[in-house]
């Protein structure tokens, strides 16, 4: 009854937005990229210039709905789990396709899940540690059996790495290998998404056409997608991006600095949006009681705090993102699923922050290190305002301006002081983001060694909670626990800057940061 | 004009140069702080993961197996295959090549084309208003940085006037040349002030030395003066120059690519260190290390045309 309900729903929006704005077909649309895609394979991939784009060429059996939160039908037209929650059924569609026209069975998502779920082939295998066997019992069925009942399955059925492949091809690809296959396969794609690669020419430009075969219905009956194609250029300087978006050679160009948004925003030609995020951007802190021999200063909870009431997180915002940004209301994102809270962690209260250094005894004051990025202008504008901030509470902020490689291996090591963090959430749960921040035994809490026995106790039954009821309760909490005691100083959350042209219609950029074109379409 | 044994002995010359580089390069992108394994799979790779990445990129083994490896396949014509973007290095390079190329000798060209007749120009007019006003322009294109004057040319040419594309490379040759122009002005405005400030000083040499008041009191015309003696005497101290900048132009070129979004051989220089691909920077310096010698070499070889004693 709810899903007729929603149908109808559906129906009725449809219909308004139809007689809005009817979409009109054909027409190339380009885009400006700040960097060009490395190697588009779903299964190995590890970096966002290849993730965000690989929804255009290849779909899931599950879609994510259009904010990015929930679920719609994909590949599969339907799913339901079993009684006990440990197998999970799904229905494929019928007469879908891949876009050289041969037909995509269950065998093919059987093949690419296991790829994907296995850590010898797949970057992203510990998503999918819950699932024990695939099987395909006819060619329209796929059957997940469980190891235990997982309540993040679903929204990682609709992440860019359960793509669903073309087994077939790949497997009669010439190589020795099966990385050898996929490598040569991936120079000419044949994919199950709404588009398919037409030509690439690296770090320079990227033609997509539509899939002539695709499944999904546009507003006017006929198949997805409305553009004759996609055009990507790789345009890495800011402002070059941006003349040749206001000179009208592009159509769109992402990225835009903060510090131009204001200005497009005036610009009459322009749509300058700011798409919901999962970016977040905060200190992380080291709470291990020694350090290099040495005891660490940060090992005490009320110098930790009181770092927090110290850091002005609107100036902060003001000065980096020029305004764009907004201060975090919990360790989350407010675009992560099962997100809670409505007000800015930590006020700014300098006042207090001296009172609990006082209490702590700490009114001598203390040094404390932080590793920032060299080179990356928001790093060393947020750590010289916080080294401001801080000042005025007796912390004496050294900044030690160092290389990525170097901070990633001393993070990885739990021996780094403080850093800088930015993170985006990968799928559409909170899990992932949650077990990097508080389940100690992943990462030992975003590699600070912070430890929080209930968190750990209430994550782990959250993991197997299928009552979406009780699971919110248990982020609610998780959510309060990490926010009054967490080892960081969260500052703020930004969208994703993209300027579109006047003419752009349609096109969407979910949290996760995908890049979806295939409702995109161009008024002419 | 030219010995066959000069050439010979200047081309032997940079075989230990480049196997010099060869070591130099293998040895410092190893010493560049941080795992590279890491440093490409980020901060949310699982420990397996890093570990699978460092045996897939073979170094897992000692140094010396390691440069045994790459020196062999060097040797045989193999690049090697990147660990970015997972194609053949040698592809990728000769890929991205022509454009670098292509954008430097146009930057040359159009350097040579304006420093030597405004050089003439400030000489014969020295310490006049011709002379001052071209100093003066130079002097603000040299003081400019590169990324900037490229900015300028882009807003002025390109997205207001609409004389040129605003970046990109294009599909065709000509179209190639039509959308480098822009790129290859901003390289030569600051090559061209180097250039000029140089010959124009050699010129005022010549022009005062004993052989060009010899070559006009024999009754030569001004003409045959200045460009029989005095230039030829003048471009040898510029030609040394011009070819010492070779490297610079090439330098310069990673930032006018990212400037002009040209897919060269800078940007994929810059774009493989920051993502730590060892194969790409080692093959990519490789080559740009010929093409520097080779640069080196001809200009020597002008030079000795230019200047026998050069050769002796």
């Amino acid at each position: 009854m709810r899903y007729r309900w929603s149908a109808l729903i559906a129906l009725v929006a449809a219909m308004h937005v139809g007689t809005a704005a009817a979409v009109e077909r054909g027409g190339v649309m380009t885009f400006g990229r700040y960097a060009d895609s490395l190697f588009l394979d779903p299964a190995s991939t590890e970096v966002n210039v290849d993730i965000w784009i690989l929804s255009n060429l290849y779909d899931t059996l599950i879609l994510p709905s259009d904010d990015g939160k929930g679920l719609q039908p994909g590949l599969a037209t339907s799913w339901s789990f079993s009684g006990d929650n440990k197998t999970l059924t799904l229905k494929l569609r019928d007469g879908i396709k891949f876009s050289d026209g041969s037909p995509i069975t269950s065998a093919d998502a059987k093949w690419s899940l296991d790829r994907t779920r296995n850590p010898d082939t797949g970057a992203w295998a510990s998503l999918y540690e819950s699932i024990d066997s695939i099987a395909a019992p006819d060619p329209s069925t796929v059957v997940i059996n469980l190891k235990h009942p997982d309540p993040a399955l679903l929204p990682v059925l609709t992440a860019f790495a359960s793509a669903v492949m073309p087994s077939k091809l790949i497997e009669a690809t010439a190589g020795a290998t099966l990385a050898d296959k996929v490598k040569a396969f991936a120079e000419h794609p044949v994919g199950s998404g709404p588009f398919k690669l037409q030509s690439w020419k690296h770090d320079a430009e990227m033609k997509l056409v539509p899939n002539p075969y695709y499944w999904r219905m546009g507003e006017d009956g006929k198949p997805l997608p409305y553009l004759d194609g996609v055009t990507f250029e790789v345009i890495p300087d800011d402002a070059t991006r941006i003349l040749r978006l206001k000179s009208g050679e592009l159509d769109a160009s992402e990225f835009i600095p903060y510090a131009r948004v204001e200005e497009l925003k005036n610009d009459s030609s322009l749509n300058m949006e700011l798409f919901p995020s999962t970016r977040i951007e905060y200190v992380a802190l080291n709470v291990r009681p020694e350090l290099d021999g040495k005891p660490n200063p940060l090992a005490n909870p009320k110098l930790r705090e009181a770092l927090n009431y110290a850091t002005d997180k609107d100036a902060i915002v003001g000065i980096v993102t020029h305004g764009v940004g907004t201060p975090m209301t919990s360790f989350m994102s407010t675009a992560t699923p099962l997100h809670v809270g409505d007000k800015p962690l930590y006020p700014v209260d300098v006042d207090k922050a001296k009172q609990i250094m006082h209490e702590a005894g700490l009114d001598k004051g203390v040094k404390v290190t932080l590793m920032t990025l060299a080179g990356n202008e928001d790093e060393v504008g947020i750590a010289t305002a916080l080294q401001q901030m801080w000042k005025e509470i007796g912390v004496d902020l050294e900044i030690q301006q160092i290389d990525n490689a170097t901070r990633t291996a001393a993070y990885r090591a739990g021996t780094f002081p403080s850093r800088l963090s930015l993170w985006t959430d990968d799928i559409a749960d909170p899990s992932e983001i949650t077990s990097w921040a508080l389940y100690y035994p992943a990462v030992q809490s975003f590699h600070t060694g912070w430890k929080n026995d209930k968190a750990v106790e209430i994550f782990q039954a959250s993991q197997k909670e299928m009552d979406p009821a009780k699971r919110q309760e248990e982020y609610k909490q998780l959510q309060e626990i990490f926010n009054s005691e967490g080892p960081t100083v969260p500052l703020y959350e930004t969208p994703y800057p993209v300027a579109l042209a006047k003419r752009v219609q349609g096109f969407n950029q979910l949290p996760l940061g995908n890049n979806l074109f295939a409702q995109a379409w161009l008024k002419k | 004009m030219l010995s066959i044994g000069y050439v010979l002995k200047r081309l032997l010359q940079i075989i230990p140069t480049l196997v010099f580089i060869v070591v130099v390069t293998f040895l410092i992108v190893r010493l560049l702080p941080g795992d590279p394994a890491s440093a490409i799979l980020g901060d949310k790779a699982t420990d397996a993961e890093v570990a699978r990445l460092h045996a897939e990129m073979g170094l897992d083994r000692p140094l010396i197996v390691q440069f045994g490896n790459f020196a062999l396949r060097v040797v045989q014509g193999d690049l090697g295959t990147s660990t970015a973007v997972k194609l053949p290095v040698g592809r990728i390079v000769l890929d991205r090549l022509p454009a670098t190329l292509l954008l430097t000798v146009m930057a040359a060209f159009l350097a040579l084309l304006l420093a030597v007749p405004l050089a003439f120009v400030a000489a014969l007019r020295q310490g006049r208003l011709g002379d001052t006003v071209i100093q003066g322009c130079f002097q603000v294109g040299l003081s400019m940085p590169v990324f900037y004057v490229g900015l300028i040319l882009l807003t002025v040419f390109a997205a207001g006037l609409r004389w040129f594309p605003v970046g990109g490379y294009g599909d065709t040759y000509l179209l190639h040349l039509y959308h480098l122009f822009l790129p290859a002005l901003t390289l030569a405005l600051s090559l061209a002030a180097v250039l000029m400030r140089n010959l124009r000083t050699a010129i005022l040499d010549a022009l005062t030395a004993d052989y060009a008041d010899f070559a006009r009191a024999k009754g030569l015309p001004t003409r045959v003066v200045l460009f029989r003696h005095v230039l030829r005497n003048a471009l040898i101290s510029t030609v040394t120059l011009f070819g010492l900048n070779i490297g610079t132009l090439l330098g310069g070129a990673v930032i006018t690519e990212t400037v002009f979004a040209i897919p060269g051989a800078g940007r994929l220089m810059i774009d493989s260190i920051y993502a730590r691909d060892y194969p790409t920077i080692q093959g990519l310096t490789l080559v740009l290390a010929v093409l520097v010698s080779v640069a080196f070499l001809l200009t020597d070889l002008v030079q000795a045309s230019l200047d026998p004693r050069v050769a002796q």
